[in-house]
């Protein structure tokens, strides 16, 4: 077995567990979880233009 | 989360991103229909994790009805990260190009908006969801192609899980022969 294998294998485990999670939750209970990870995410995101769009492989944007 | 047939409910906190992405929205909506596809469709179903970008795709609209949809954009605070002239914009979307808007001084989040350009992207556009929250409500692509494109078409790691996700939290109410249907029509035309 390789480490991306076994990786891609505990990354599924936890993304079925998770949804099992949602469905027997209530939306407030898992959204105010899932709004810790996207709120922090997002004010930690600290880019400039061009290193954004060099990020996503982009080259149709004026300086 | 209470799925219908044409909508789903969810009672859920507002995150930055939703928040951010109802802005948009809400200002796009006036002046013409749009779908939101990909990633951001699995994060509105609880996927945990976040995303700089909402994708959104757009029908073919002409000058006339794409200026004051700019002007509406500017005036609400929002700017295109990729030129500043109004018929730049629109010479990218016509080169079926995508166009990032995202609030001023900011770069993440943004929306990337881009015309439908292909019969999946029409499909997109036609067969919707909407996802109903307390106060608005955003249209979203059918989830079996969201499923199927990124199973078949985009693949990364990333897109794997978010389609699990979504088959995961929306057991029994998916269309699995469409699935399979439309996993064989983005195989044929895609790859």
């Amino acid at each position: 077995m390789t480490f991306t294998y076994e990786n891609q294998k505990e990354r599924f485990r936890f993304i079925d567990k998770w949804a099992e999670y949602v469905r027997t939750h209530s939306d407030k209970d898992w959204s105010n979880q899932q709004n810790i990870i996207i709120n922090s995410c997002l004010q930690n995101a600290s880019m400039t233009k061009e290193q954004f769009f060099k990020m996503k492989g982009e080259k149709n944007y004026q300086i | 989360m209470k799925f219908t047939n044409s909508t789903i409910k969810i009672d859920r906190d507002l995150s930055d991103l939703d928040r951010f992405t109802i802005s948009f929205i809400e200002i796009l909506e006036k002046h013409t229909n749009y779908v939101i596809v990909s990633g951001y469709v699995a994060i509105l179903l609880g996927r945990a994790r976040a995303s700089e970008d909402i994708d959104v795709i757009i029908p073919k609209i002409d000058f006339t009805t794409f200026k004051p949809l700019i002007h509406d954009l500017k005036q609400n605070e929002f700017y295109c990260m990729n030129t500043e002239e109004d018929k730049d914009i629109y010479e990218y979307l016509t080169d079926d190009l995508a166009v990032r808007f995202a609030k001023k001084d900011c770069i993440i989040p943004n929306i990337e908006m881009k015309w439908a350009k292909n019969k999946f992207d029409e499909l997109a556009l036609e067969k919707t969801l909407t996802v109903q929250f307390t106060e608005n409500s955003l249209c979203i692509s059918h989830l079996e192609l969201q499923i199927a494109f990124k199973e078949i078409v985009l693949k990364s790691p990333k897109d794997l899980e978010d389609a699990r996700h979504i088959q995961n939290v929306a057991k029994g109410h998916l269309d699995k022969e469409l699935i399979k249907k439309y996993k064989e029509n983005l195989h044929d035309f895609y790859i």
